[in-house]
């Protein structure tokens, strides 16, 4: 029932393909600035950060603003971003707080699946301000595109570690 | 045609389908007697209480209805013929009338072929036959009450020409099938005047449930307010959108909404840590890491878990063959992982394995660490990431042996686990 147009479409612009593109490029740059052989833990854990931001930026930049998730994931990052440079965006997080309060209200009707709805919110980006309706949508692409992500990545593990 | 069909159509919702009829006993053709079963799936009328106990007397005049229905060229043009008619001639017209009724709900796409028609038509007739049986009981205002309590209109007609019907089927002859059959006549006369009458709004009234649109139409039971359809609606779109995600998710053979929605919510939990780890792994160099998703990783493994072993190692000869038998299965899984989720997992649980999140993990292995022999490595997490092996030998029946494999994240200024971590563990 899902639609699905990035697998319509021509393959060699699928969703995999356009992620697979953004985050080896993603990594090479992160390589080429910050070596490899830094031993200590700050380092790599700061390291460990990036390639994931970068993940999850990458997937989230293939999907552009098709998506609620994708939206709220890059609006996120741009507020983290200029929250580096000094500002806070703290108004986000009050207008969802907002909006999650009306949904609360209107959620009588599903009864007591309002603790997993809850927490499925917390778990898909931008999930505070859709309705179970869009939520499970939104879920349903946010997992396909996940599994995505962890298929390229470890297919880059693997390949790392065979050329070693 | 017109007049016609809103005639017939008073006439259906006056003694509503209240009961039962499979189809194929209608296909029979015979059985006066199953006909108390009759419903019609798509027909939409108005749902008020008749009187159901009704005594077919005739089953061949049903038999000969059909028969002559059958063979009765469906035409949409009927007029009204002469009501006085109580001989074949009134017998046929019902039957015209019942014929263009039935043709217009195959027009009006509610019959699916002869059969549905058939069947039409054999609730029309029971419904004569009903209202003619309520007649015959002498209680005119019954059966006026029951016809008018969705048609309002048709009442006020009702009272003075069920009089005038009951009178004529006084003077009459009431007996076999000419009683039946004037009955009929007289019926439709009647309701053709009361249609005729009051016809616009009962037409309006009757012919709205009969519009294409039915999926709209309540059933019984069911109100037709704007707020419940869309919470319908609401619910079939939520119900398909379950559909969709149970095809994604592994395990997704649970029926219950609430186990599903866990379901997802620990996949997408399970997907998101996965990207952690990965991106982990990707810290180069880090040789104990990349053998979980890797071949050639046997020996990394081995010398990560014996580098590993801290003083708690206390069985040392059970060490090289539970940690052989351990790479064989993580090589397994971990193959299994970069097909399919779902096989890997299938994997796990034949073997009696499961996924568990670390903390668990350790809490287990402490509290059955001292009736066995575990071999627990707690390496120092300020290394990087890597792996932990963790097994403690099977022992009686009392408690399963465990066999934890466990990829321990880096922990930068924290000293304990970051976020979760994914571990095979036995139950």
């Amino acid at each position: 029932m899902m639609n699905t147009p990035q697998q319509v479409k021509n393959p060699s612009s699928s969703l995999k393909s356009r992620f697979i593109t953004r985050f080896l490029g993603a990594l090479t740059k992160i390589n080429a600035e910050d070596p490899i052989s830094s031993p200590s833990p700050t380092r790599i854990f700061q390291r460990y950060r990036r390639i994931k931001v970068a993940s999850n930026k990458s997937m989230a930049y293939s999907v552009r603003s098709r998506r609620i998730w994708s939206r709220a994931m890059l609006s996120r990052f741009r507020s983290r971003r200029s929250a580096f440079s000094g500002r806070r965006s703290s108004v986000k997080t009050t207008n969802c707080t907002t909006i999650n309060v009306t949904i609360n209200e209107n959620k009588t009707a599903k009864g007591g699946l309002d603790m997993q709805t809850d927490e499925l919110r917390e778990l898909v980006p931008g999930g505070e301000a859709m309705d179970v309706c869009n939520l499970l949508d939104e879920t349903a692409h946010y997992i396909k595109c996940l599994t995505t992500q962890v298929q390229v990545m470890r297919k880059i593990v693997d390949f790392c570690h065979l050329s070693k | 045609m017109q007049p016609c069909s809103r005639e017939m159509q008073a006439m259906n919702s006056l003694l509503n389908p209240t009961q039962q009829i499979p189809l194929q006993d209608l296909q029979i053709n015979g059985n006066r007697h199953h006909h108390q079963q009759i419903h019609v799936p798509s027909s939409s009328h108005f749902q008020y209480p008749t009187p159901t106990s009704t005594t077919h007397h005739d089953d061949s005049f049903l038999e000969q209805i059909l028969s002559s229905t059958t063979s009765f060229p469906w035409s949409d043009e009927t007029g009204p013929p002469n009501p006085e008619d109580n001989n074949n001639a009134g017998f046929n017209y019902d039957d015209m009338v019942l014929a263009s009724k039935l043709r217009q709900h195959q027009i009006n796409g509610g019959a699916a072929g002869n059969p549905f028609a058939a069947m039409k038509m054999m609730l029309m007739m029971q419904q004569q036959q009903q209202q003619q049986q309520m007649m015959l009981a002498g209680r005119p205002t019954v059966a006026s009450a029951a016809a008018g309590g969705g048609i309002t209109t048709n009442h006020q007609g009702g009272e003075g020409s069920m009089q005038a019907l009951y009178n004529v089927f006084g003077d009459g002859s009431l007996h076999g099938t000419m009683q039946a059959k004037s009955f009929v006549g007289a019926n439709s006369a009647t309701e053709m005047t009361q249609s005729q009458g009051s016809g616009p709004t009962a037409g309006e009234a009757v012919t709205a449930p009969e519009k294409p649109k039915q999926r709209v139409r309540a059933r019984r039971g069911q109100a037709t307010d704007p707020h419940s359809i869309a919470e319908r609606l609401r619910r079939v779109r939520i119900a398909e959108r379950m559909k969709a995600l149970q095809e994604l998710v592994p395990n997704a053979n649970k029926t219950d909404k609430a186990s599903m929605l866990d379901e997802i919510i620990d996949y997408v939990k399970f997907l998101q840590l996965q990207v952690k780890v990965l991106s982990m792994s990707r810290l180069g160099g880090a040789a104990a890491v990349a053998p979980l998703v890797s071949e050639g990783g046997g020996d990394c493994i081995q010398t990560s878990a014996n580098g590993g072993s801290h003083p708690r190692n206390s069985n040392g000869d059970q060490t090289p063959s539970a940690n052989d038998r351990l790479t064989m299965t993580e090589h397994q899984v971990a193959k299994l992982m970069e097909e399919d989720m779902g096989s890997a997992m299938q994997y796990l649980q034949e073997k009696g394995l499961c996924l568990m999140p670390i903390s668990l993990a350790t809490a287990i292995s402490s509290a059955t660490s001292r009736s066995r022999n575990p071999m627990i490595n707690h390496e120092n997490p300020a290394n990087g990431s890597h792996l932990l092996i963790q097994s403690s030998g099977g022992d009686g029946p009392s408690s399963p042996s465990m066999s934890v494999l466990t990829v321990q994240s880096a922990t930068m200024g924290n000293g304990g686990l970051e976020g979760g971590a994914a571990s095979v563990s036995k139950p």
